[in-house]
């Protein structure tokens, strides 16, 4: 069976975890990673050197860390993938470079934003420097907003863009931060919402 | 002809750069980026929204991102030297792609600003102790891996010898010693 490491609150394990479910795949589950420790342990950095969540071992022992590389092996591999991460290279191109967007662009002030309003204190928390990123992240949904608007979704079809993309929207819309109307961006979120795997996986509570 | 937008000094434009002097494909280059043509112009954000380098245009578009460019151009030439066919030789070489766009380039980028372009906004001592602290980290990772395979099969050539330039000190040696100089990462929520 497959497993993933990782706990189920950390945005990275979701990405892997709805599209588990989104392929039918079973899977097990364990927890590491932030309260639950583990992955500065000698065996954990045997599998990934890098200490972080999640990580793949498939059944076969092959073991793989990084969540974006993780979400395009299974779609490569496993049955129903293709319909994910189409193998044109144009269309592969289009939906890698938003995969890469989110790692190198958006995933850090969206951290800010969360970091600040879930997982720090109220005493001790730097609003200067959430309301710097808050800015920053309004004007990258907005981004995504006019890009949806094209495609209705991230790059074509439903594809694990969407997936990498949408585990973060949840925590867009449901952080305590002021949010301009964009009504594409709501729709594509509320599409996303009728998923049963996001539901179960992404759209929780935040913590 | 490959036309690539991006000033040659970006690292992100190198590893596009680079990859095609690999492949042999021949580009026309434009300096874009900070120093030259603004990326802020209304041309340059109708290619790319972001208002980054590098961005390449070929016939069958644009594109940007600099590791996706560069797994697009290796794919389209059927370079599977760079970039393997198989889905396991591939990912293996995509984790350390995601790798240097995450965490070490999260790790590097205020020491090196700091230090070397030596920009005003990037000036608290404390925070350049703790860019470099885990910027040896992730070379300390970086060494293990080539340790253990004697190469990467990347492009993280480029990164490495930033960091071997820089007075940053002297790279950790190994998985473990790495892993124990590891900083707490938020960026794994």
């Amino acid at each position: 069976m497959i497993t993933v490491w990782g706990r189920k609150n950390s945005v990275n394990v979701m990405k892997v975890l709805w599209l588990l479910e989104e392929l039918g795949l079973d899977h097990r589950r364990i927890d590491a990673g932030g309260a639950f420790g583990r992955t500065r342990d000698a065996d954990y950095l045997a599998m990934n050197p890098n200490a972080t969540v999640p990580t793949l071992v498939m059944p076969n022992g092959f073991t793989l860390w990084e969540s974006n590389t993780i979400l395009r092996y299974l779609c490569r591999t496993q049955p129903g993938g293709n319909a994910l991460y189409p193998e044109a290279a144009e269309a592969r191109a289009d939906v890698e470079r938003w995969m890469d967007w989110q790692l190198a662009v958006l995933g850090e002030p969206m951290r800010v934003i969360f970091w600040t309003f879930v997982r720090t204190p109220e005493a001790e928390r730097d609003l200067a420097a959430a309301a710097r990123a808050r800015d920053s992240a309004e004007r990258l949904w907005r981004m995504v907003e006019a890009r949806l608007g094209e495609t209705g979704f991230i790059a074509g079809g439903f594809s694990i863009a969407d997936i990498v993309l949408g585990c973060f929207v949840h925590r867009w819309f449901a952080l305590p931060v002021a949010r301009p109307d964009m009504p594409v961006l709501r729709g594509w979120y509320e599409r996303l919402l009728h998923r049963p795997a996001y539901r179960a996986h992404v759209a929780q509570p935040l913590s | 002809m490959l036309r690539i937008l991006g000033k040659a000094s970006s690292i992100n434009v190198r590893k596009v750069l680079w990859t095609c002097r690999e492949i042999g494909l021949p580009y026309q280059r434009e300096d874009w980026g900070t120093g030259f043509a603004s990326t802020r112009t209304a041309e340059f954000l109708a290619m790319n929204p972001n208002g980054l380098v590098p961005v390449i245009e070929d016939e069958a578009g644009i594109l940007w991102e600099s590791n996706t460019i560069c797994r697009y151009l290796a794919a389209r030439h059927g370079r599977t030297d760079l970039l393997p066919a198989s889905p396991r030789g591939r990912a293996l070489v995509e984790t350390w792609m995601d790798w240097q766009a995450t965490d070490l380039n999260s790790a590097w980028r205020y020491a090196f600003l700091a230090l070397v372009r030596r920009d005003p906004g990037f000036a608290d001592q404390a925070q350049i102790e703790a860019s470099a602290r885990s910027w040896n980290a992730m070379i300390g990772i970086l060494e293990g891996r080539l340790a253990a395979t004697g190469g990467l099969r990347d492009r993280g050539g480029l990164h490495a010898r930033r960091h071997g330039a820089g007075p940053f000190g002297e790279p950790l040696a190994g998985d473990a010693d790495a892993a124990a100089g590891l900083p707490r990462r938020h960026g794994l929520c």
